[in-house]
């Protein structure tokens, strides 16, 4: 048959397309009305009179005098420390990060090589303990942390988020490497490498994109985590996540919900940031082709 | 510069033995050309050579020292893979200076002798590019220059031509002879292909199951293959071999009878001969069979003929005409034969016959 360019379906198209504009409103539309709602004041955005004092801010207007009030940010912010939640968040999201990649590039880059077969059975394990729900291991730690007295500390939330996330970060970084040529490391090895330069100097320039991908998923597990962190810090060296929903759990007085839904709001854009920044990187695959012809 | 020695090494795993006591001098200097089909541990005799395998058992002597236990940075040696091996994060500069950079060579010299290596390759020109952005037969030049930028011991090439195409062989093929003729450094050279082995060896092992079944130059190993699998393992087309029987100097056999031979021995053989040592005559001869098919080269004609299983291929001038199906008649004479014994295959020299 001879190739003919397909004629355009104007019907499917149409249809694609509401359907795709449908389904980014359907994913996009809790964030951009929590965002909202984040400047407003309660009685606004939780109102059971009307909901469309959500978007007109009737309530926010009679109580502040302008239709975005930066109440809810303000008391979460500056009234409720949500700052130290913040910085307890990044701390312990770039300290998990980097141990986990560290541990999970050399392992994973031994286990990739490694020509025994007990290394096979190791990642299964692994696979074991990743399939495992988290709180079951946080509740077993509970007792022991208590007696050395380490419980509450942010190194003993790291040890434990960095022990949770290490096999998910040996399972993808030795696949990752198991897809780069051992003629790579042996070559750098004939050419005056030792096992350990070779890694440095060679392999891991081309893991660059597999490395920021599995980062970017420590990243988020220890940034999103609540069973660990909720379990095992005291509530000064509470993370954000902890800290929101304990913003949710006392709505006695009015305005605290406001408090999470502004710290939610808060707690979401460096993700977004970061994604966007990384996009690049964990799409690409910069090694494609360079290897062999 | 330095010999290489190997004395009986053997790589056994569990018990499949990959290479079987393996004894070779190579002579400082050499081109030593390793060939034999896939599988026959010719490429893992290399790869014990560099250190990058395991030696079960015997001794690798790299000049005057033992090398079983030294990591591969510390045999000194340079290797060419197949697969190229080339840095993809670096650039074509940075992959040549590898080497010296990370064997600590005063970086002054860097330059100098990074662009005297792209020089002897012809890559002078793409010293900015990633490898990405080179050709198949630019990447193996540049995999060259790596290893011919310092001055090895030795240099090792695993397969160097197999990924490339046939006319970028040919010339890669001349420049690595060209490069061992000007820097003279020990080489040994792995390939199955045995065009290679004969144009570019000053020896060659063909290896068969790990076991070496003849180390000799080139032409020795054309002339006076040491047994049948050698015989039809070297040379296009493979030498003709026919099974017959050995009795008072006569070879006989369904298709062929070959009197006058020198040898004495009787018994089952195996007779052989080359396609281009015998004529193809229009009257006579003693091998007369039907064409089955016929392969035009150019400058010569191929002719295939059925002798029980196996196809006999003769060579006549490019003006022969017979068809398929037409009788072909050849004249195989005593001189032309090889004879190898019909048990073990191994050859089985002709009596001097006093001048």
């Amino acid at each position: 048959m001879t190739s003919s360019p397909a004629r355009p379906n104007y019907t499917l198209t149409l249809i694609a397309t509401a359907f795709v504009l449908f389904w980014m409103v359907v994913a996009g539309f809790p964030f951009l009305w929590t965002t909202w709602g984040s400047f407003k004041v309660e009685a606004d955005f939780f109102s059971r009179a009307d909901w469309s004092n959500a978007l007109s801010g009737v309530n926010t207007i009679r109580q502040t005098g302008d239709a975005f009030t930066m109440d809810g940010y303000k008391g979460a912010w500056i009234l409720n420390d949500f700052w130290r939640a913040g910085l307890n968040t990044m701390l312990v999201t770039v300290v998990v990060t980097v141990l986990s990649l560290v541990l999970g590039t050399l392992g994973g880059y031994a286990l990739a090589r490694s020509g025994y077969r007990y290394a096979f059975w190791i990642l299964i394990l692994a696979l074991v303990f990743r399939a495992m729900p988290h709180i079951t291991l946080v509740s077993g730690y509970l007792v022991p942390f208590f007696q050395l007295n380490i419980w509450g500390t942010l190194p003993t939330a790291i040890i434990v988020l960095v022990a949770i996330n290490q096999p998910f970060t040996l399972w993808m970084l030795h696949s990752f490497f198991l897809s780069i040529p051992k003629d790579l490391d042996e070559s750098a090895m004939v050419d005056g490498c030792t096992r350990f330069q070779a890694f440095r100097e060679v392999i891991v320039p081309v893991m660059w994109p597999g490395i920021i991908t599995t980062g970017l998923f420590s990243f988020l597990l220890a940034y999103n985590d609540f069973a660990v962190t909720a379990m095992l810090l005291r509530q000064e060296n509470q993370t954000m996540i902890p800290k929101i929903a304990s913003f949710l759990g006392s709505i006695e007085s009015e305005g605290n919900v406001m408090f999470a839904v502004s710290s939610v709001v808060s707690a979401t854009v460096p993700l977004f940031i970061l994604v966007m920044f990384f996009q690049r990187q964990i799409v690409g695959g910069l090694t494609a082709g360079a290897v062999k012809g | 510069m330095a010999d290489i020695k190997l004395k009986g090494i053997t790589r056994r795993w569990n018990d499949f033995i990959g290479v079987d006591n393996l004894n070779l001098d190579i002579a400082d200097r050499e081109f030593l050309v390793l060939l034999g089909p896939s599988g026959c541990g010719k490429s893992t005799t290399m790869r014990m050579i560099a250190g990058l395998e395991e030696v079960s058992s015997g001794e690798i002597w790299l000049g005057e020292r033992m090398v079983n236990n030294l990591e591969p940075k510390d045999r000194d040696i340079s290797m060419v893979f197949q697969s190229y091996g080339l840095y993809p994060t670096m650039s074509v500069y940075e992959n040549i200076r590898f080497p010296l950079r990370i064997r600590k060579v005063p970086a002054s010299e860097h330059k100098e002798r990074v662009l005297r290596a792209a020089e002897m390759v012809e890559l002078t020109q793409f010293l900015d590019r990633r490898p990405a952005a080179l050709s198949g037969g630019q990447r193996q030049r540049v995999a060259l220059a790596r290893a011919i930028v310092r001055a090895p011991n030795a240099f090792l090439m695993d397969e160097p031509l197999s990924n490339l195409d046939a006319k970028l062989r040919v010339s890669t093929r001349a420049q690595i002879a060209n490069l061992h003729h000007e820097l003279k450094t020990t080489t040994v050279y792995v390939t199955h292909d045995q065009v290679e082995a004969m144009t570019l060896a000053d020896r060659v092992v063909v290896m068969k199951n790990g076991i070496a079944q003849q180390i000799a130059p080139p032409m020795d190993i054309y002339n006076k293959p040491a047994n049948t699998f050698v015989a039809s393992f070297i040379g296009a087309p493979a030498m003709n071999l026919i099974e017959g029987h050995l009795e008072a100097g006569t070879f006989t056999s369904p298709v062929l009878t070959v009197s006058g031979l020198p040898h004495r021995h009787s018994g089952p053989v195996t007779l052989g001969f080359r396609a281009e040592d015998v004529a193809v005559v229009s009257e006579g001869g003693n091998l007369a069979a039907p064409v089955y098919s016929v392969e035009r080269l150019g400058d010569s004609t191929m002719f295939a003929i059925r002798a029980k299983d196996d196809l006999i291929s003769l060579k006549a001038d490019k003006a022969a005409s017979l068809a398929i199906g037409d009788v072909v008649r050849a004249a195989v004479t005593a001189k032309v034969s090889h004879i190898f014994d019909g048990t073990t295959g191994q050859r089985i020299e002709p009596l001097l016959i006093p001048a």
